[in-house]
């Protein structure tokens, strides 16, 4: 019945709870053929034998759903893992993606609901999995706003929970069909079934996502199992890393005087470390970037102080003439030309060419005019042989 | 003619040029900050040695403008700002001893709910924020330390 009356894509409460009645109905029939295989093997489930007429409905509309969703319906009810469902879960129905996010934690949280134990574990771990791949494909930026869904989905689940709790049904077999506009709530095994254990539970297992995400965070944290240990590692690395902070900028403090700050040069060192971050296997790749930032830093200096002419020629990169403007007087026009030429290809040819035919890093000035200088003038303490003279020698 | 050279030096160096992660966005918007906030206190100062606290100041403060995305970069600002004497916020050494509780007796609920205080201490506003939340925030300042760390590094190689 509350199905029928949602449609289409808008975000509000009500979406969730039509959502949740989607999972719900699904957990229901899943429950319904796994029991129809493991005792009728071969029995195509009939709902109606469960569910009373009305309910017939919600399955016409829960059918209506799933093939917009692009899912089949048996291929959930044989897969034990569910993978086809977390891929349905999401934003179908919405595009936007905070949206879909809203839905995805709000099928987490009637899972967690609903299944027996074992399968339930495998889930969420499946979906944090799965959520935190997603989440790393899409911009940290959104993790705010994941935040900010985690936490009004935190108040939509109580307020929904509260709901629920009113009408839970804690029967292991959903034999009883008389009130199906209430959601059926599976409890676990042992498990309470009041509206605080089932907050608690989930701002539980909230947390030790949390904690799991932490851990891939924090390096060196794999191996430790306990929620204490892993704050103790938490602790330590934040506060390594603020006095990092605080002797980097002490280390500025005394430094910076010289001035040539170049802004540039710094983001083409970032932006170079860059291609590291997008691994597919991390689910954290600033942790690589952290622990790589050092080898791949000295490449990028070696990059960055790599035009030699401008190092010589000029005390300062030419690209702080963008922010001072003053260096640009101190170029050699051939330097000048040599940047506006594509990178060269063979290094060495251009210092050869730079130091022996151009004569650029001479601490004398060469005259140009008479035809560069003769070596042997320069030192005539030296012994010198001309070539033909040398090659005389070879006769 | 400069804008040129920049756009060669620009293919020269970055090999995904149009690509924005975030990490490379935090990057760029804190040494944006912080460069010319450095710059501008060398001018003004130039007479007298800069102090390592404003230093410190100014480091803090690019860090918290260019991750206005999380909640904790507002306490980091109003904490900033409140302050003549601009707060450092490592914990130093005091953070360093574990505050033992006074029962030989391990609790273990107890000893999780020191470790989160602690770890609330080092959040900049940390002690308003309940613990999932707490623990999410944790997870961001971390990578933008990281960040801030390896900028900081890069400036201060480029010029020692």
């Amino acid at each position: 019945m509350m199905m029928m009356m949602m449609n289409g894509g808008e975000a509000t409460e009500a979406e969730l709870f039509l959502n949740c009645d989607d999972m719900s109905v699904l957990e229901r029939q899943r429950v319904q053929l796994n029991y129809h295989q493991y005792h009728h093997p071969g029995f195509e489930p009939t709902l109606p034998c469960f569910f009373p007429n009305s309910s017939k409905m919600n399955v016409g509309e829960v059918d209506s759903f799933l093939p917009s969703a692009g899912l089949d319906l048996p291929e959930i009810y044989g897969e034990l893992h569910g993978d086809a469902r977390i891929s349905v879960s999401p934003g179908n129905i919405t595009t936007e993606s905070g949206n879909s996010k809203k839905r995805k934690f709000g099928c987490v949280d009637t899972e967690t609901k609903v299944f027996n134990e074992k399968k339930k574990m495998m889930m969420m771990d499946r979906e944090v999995v799965v959520e935190e791949e997603e989440e790393e494909e899409e911009e940290e930026k959104s993790k705010v706003t994941e935040q900010c869904t985690r936490s009004i989905m935190k108040m939509k689940n109580k307020a929904k929970k509260e709901q629920n709790s009113c009408s839970n049904d804690s029967s292991k077999v959903t034999k009883d069909s008389q009130r199906t506009d209430y959601i059926h709530v599976r409890a676990r095994r042992g498990q309470a079934t009041d509206s605080h254990s089932i907050a608690e539970r989930a701002r539980r297992e909230k947390i030790s996502e949390r904690m799991k995400f932490l851990q891939d965070l924090v390096p060196g944290c794999e191996k430790i199992t306990g929620k204490a240990g892993m704050l103790d590692e938490i602790i330590n690395y934040v506060q390594s890393l603020q006095r990092q902070v605080e002797f980097l900028s002490m280390k500025l403090a005394t430094v910076s005087p010289r001035l040539d700050f170049n802004v540039d040069e710094i983001f083409s060192k970032e932006v170079v470390s860059a291609p590291m971050m997008n691994l597919p296997n991390t689910v954290m790749p600033p942790h690589m970037m952290v622990n790589s930032g050092y080898p791949h830093d000295m490449v990028n200096s070696g990059y960055v102080h790599f035009n030699p002419m401008q190092q010589v020629v000029t005390s300062s990169d030419p690209l702080s003439c963008f922010n001072n403007g003053q260096s640009a007087t101190m170029w050699d026009s051939d330097v000048q030309n040599l940047y506006k030429t594509p990178y060269p290809d063979d290094m060495e040819m251009v210092f050869i060419y730079s130091v022996f035919i151009k004569g650029h890093h001479t601490y004398f000035e060469i005259d140009e005019s008479c035809g560069g200088v003769n070596g042997t003038e320069l030192y005539p303490d030296v012994k010198y042989m001309t070539v033909s003279e040398f090659l005389d020698t070879l006769l | 003619m400069e804008r040129q050279i920049m756009n060669n030096k620009k293919r020269l160096f970055s090999v995904e040029p149009t690509e924005l992660s975030p990490s490379e966005v935090f990057t760029r918007k804190y040494t944006s900050h912080l460069v010319p906030a450095l710059k501008k206190l060398n001018m003004d100062k130039s007479p007298s040695p800069i102090n390592q606290l404003t230093v410190k100041h100014e480091v803090d403060k690019a860090l918290a403008l260019s991750a206005q995305e999380f909640a904790w970069s507002g306490f980091l600002l109003q904490k900033l700002s409140s302050s003549n004497n601009p707060t450092t916020t490592t914990s130093s050494s005091s953070n360093g001893t574990r505050i033992l509780e006074g029962s030989c007796k391990e609790d273990e609920d107890g000893e999780i709910e020191e470790k989160l205080s602690e770890l609330r201490k080092l959040l900049p506003g940390g002690e308003e924020m309940n613990v999932e939340e707490m623990l999410s925030e944790i997870g961001n300042y971390i990578k933008c330390l990281e960040l801030q760390t390896i900028a900081l590094k890069s400036i201060v190689q480029d010029t020692t």
